[in-house]
């Protein structure tokens, strides 16, 4: 079969004719276009990826090349020597002495409790040192709905807190969600049925808001996130910090 | 025969007009980059606006005070004080991230609570002149986290009906400790400042895809918007970054420490 090229310069080229049966012919055709299909899909992906490419990552790249913010920072003898130099110089270091007594005055050398929520691990702390560590049980996140549309969510509150009330032996006023997770019914106030005795361990320190940090009957759940919101701790270590934290003593929770 | 010549023909005939084409958007890409580069000078000048030398009237200083060098290492000094001292006013959870030293710290009213070492960090060009008065002054004011974008939970909420009676109670099941999910988020701040915080380790073989994923979804996010501004001829809001590579289980402290809308004091 002899083919013609027309070229740019619009001459004729003849190639050497070629020795084919029609069936590889139209074989070789076939594979022909496949190919540059196939060609043409992958050129028009590579475009696509590179257009994404330059503007997901190139752009950002981009922004930051021009340095903008330019700092020469000098240091001229002549300027050192000025009075309004030197006033400036004495305020900035009186202003750093004044907000560094200010920033360690908030650690106190009194003890403190630190309790981690995400591992669920305490810490305390005495003289601004660390004295003892270990497991302790927070909120389990739970949100507890009925059907007539209350609810409640079992979570320990972050941030700054103090002991507010120290006890022995405590007593577990059991409040309407303890009834309502046991699909019982609430009882009134005062009834019996609301008290239970002996589940909080020995000790019981208050943080406010019916929050305490207690002992526990389910040691095997110390180190997880299974409270109603309340610490639970082991009896050794809450025996430690009942006898360490004092009324008025802060507690921070995050 | 035939054929093939008017394709030829045809392939010749489209030439300047894909020529034409990607003269457009070569044109297009330059306008694109220029405008991009464009974006940090605004901002930067923005933040002068806001935070720039004011010469007192009473007292004058020459002005040459705010690039001497002693000058900038007390007001760098004061002003991450200063942002600290503010944070601890209240009594809320707070980080401080101080890139010198490579640590990020949780803090509550004063006292520090967590403490994390950053294994890797890159901080935007803007924020890395760190000895720039209009700099040091924008980082003396506490940033405040507006929006948060993360791989995580907040606060893993789980949903419990509640019995109708005691036939229905069934115990709690005990939490599987376990669980692996992995630890990314971006935390914009008010100043338009993005914090980027990616858990260090590859703990499992698809963490590295998933962080890729999360960075890309969030870079498609950002690019969109600047997209936007761009063909509607408006310049670029620039973000400037930093982002930290902390251990996952710090990641994950820190994340569920902070409030939705918490503080952060950065000493770059």
């Amino acid at each position: 079969m002899e083919e013609t090229i027309i070229q740019e310069n619009g001459s004729e080229q003849h190639e050497v004719p070629e020795i084919s049966t029609p069936g590889q012919d139209a074989g070789g055709e076939k594979l022909r276009k496949l190919l540059h299909t196939l060609l043409k899909v992958l050129l028009i992906a590579a475009i696509v990826l590179s257009i994404f490419v330059f503007f997901v990552y190139a752009v950002p790249a981009i922004s930051e090349i021009p340095a903008v913010v330019k700092t020469p920072v000098t240091n001229i003898d002549s300027l050192k020597k000025e009075a309004g130099y030197k006033k400036q110089i004495a305020q900035l270091k009186r202003d750093v002495q004044r907000l560094s007594r200010k920033y360690n005055s908030y650690t106190s050398g009194q003890s403190y409790l630190v309790i981690n929520t995400t591992d669920n691990l305490f810490y305390l702390y005495r003289n601004k040192k660390l004295v003892r560590t270990g497991h302790c049980s927070t909120g389990s996140y739970k949100l507890l709905k009925t059907e007539e549309g209350r609810s409640w969510i079992f979570k320990t509150p972050k941030g700054r807190f103090w002991i507010q009330g120290k006890t022995v032996n405590p007593t577990w006023r059991r409040p309407d969600w303890a009834f309502v997770e046991e699909g019982l019914p609430i009882p009134s106030e005062d009834h019996y049925s609301r008290y239970e005795y002996g589940v909080l361990g020995e000790y019981a320190l208050a943080l406010g808001d019916g929050y305490l940090i207690h002992g526990t009957i389910y040691k095997r759940f110390l180190g997880m996130p299974v409270t109603h919101g309340c610490v639970r701790l082991n009896d050794e270590d809450l025996e430690a910090i009942f006898n360490t934290l004092n009324i008025g003593s802060k507690v921070y929770i995050f | 025969m035939e054929t093939n010549t008017e394709k030829q023909y045809v392939s010749f005939d489209r030439n300047p007009r894909i020529l034409a084409w990607v003269f457009i958007a070569g044109c297009f890409l330059l306008y694109y980059s220029i405008m991009t580069i464009v974006a940090p000078g605004r901002k930067f000048k923005e933040l002068q606006e806001s935070y720039g030398f004011a010469n007192d009237e009473k007292n004058p200083v020459d002005e040459r005070i705010i690039t001497d060098s002693s000058y900038l290492a007390l007001l760098k000094e004061k002003s991450f004080l200063q942002s600290r001292v503010t944070l601890a006013e209240s009594d809320s959870i707070y980080l401080t991230i101080n890139l010198q030293d490579s640590i990020v710290k949780l803090e509550i009213n004063g006292v520090s609570v967590h403490q994390a070492e950053v294994g890797r960090f890159a901080v935007s060009r803007i924020l890395r002149s760190g000895n720039n008065y209009v700099i040091l002054s924008m980082l003396s004011v506490p940033l405040t986290v507006n929006r948060n974008f993360a791989s995580i939970e907040k606060e893993p909420l789980m949903i419990k009906l509640a019995p109708r009676d005691t036939s229905e109670f069934e115990p709690d099941i005990i939490p599987d400790t376990a669980d692996y999910e992995p630890v990314n988020y971006i935390m914009e701040m008010d100043n338009g400042t993005l914090l980027f915080v990616y858990q260090e380790e590859k703990l499992k073989p698809g963490d590295g895809m998933r962080l890729f994923l999360f960075d890309l979804r969030h870079r498609i996010r950002y690019e969109a918007a600047r997209f936007a501004r761009i063909v509607t001829f408006r310049v670029p809001e620039y973000h400037p970054f930093i982002k930290l590579r902390i251990p996952r289980s710090d990641a994950k402290i820190i994340f569920r420490a902070l409030p939705e809308h918490g503080q952060i004091a950065v000493s770059s």
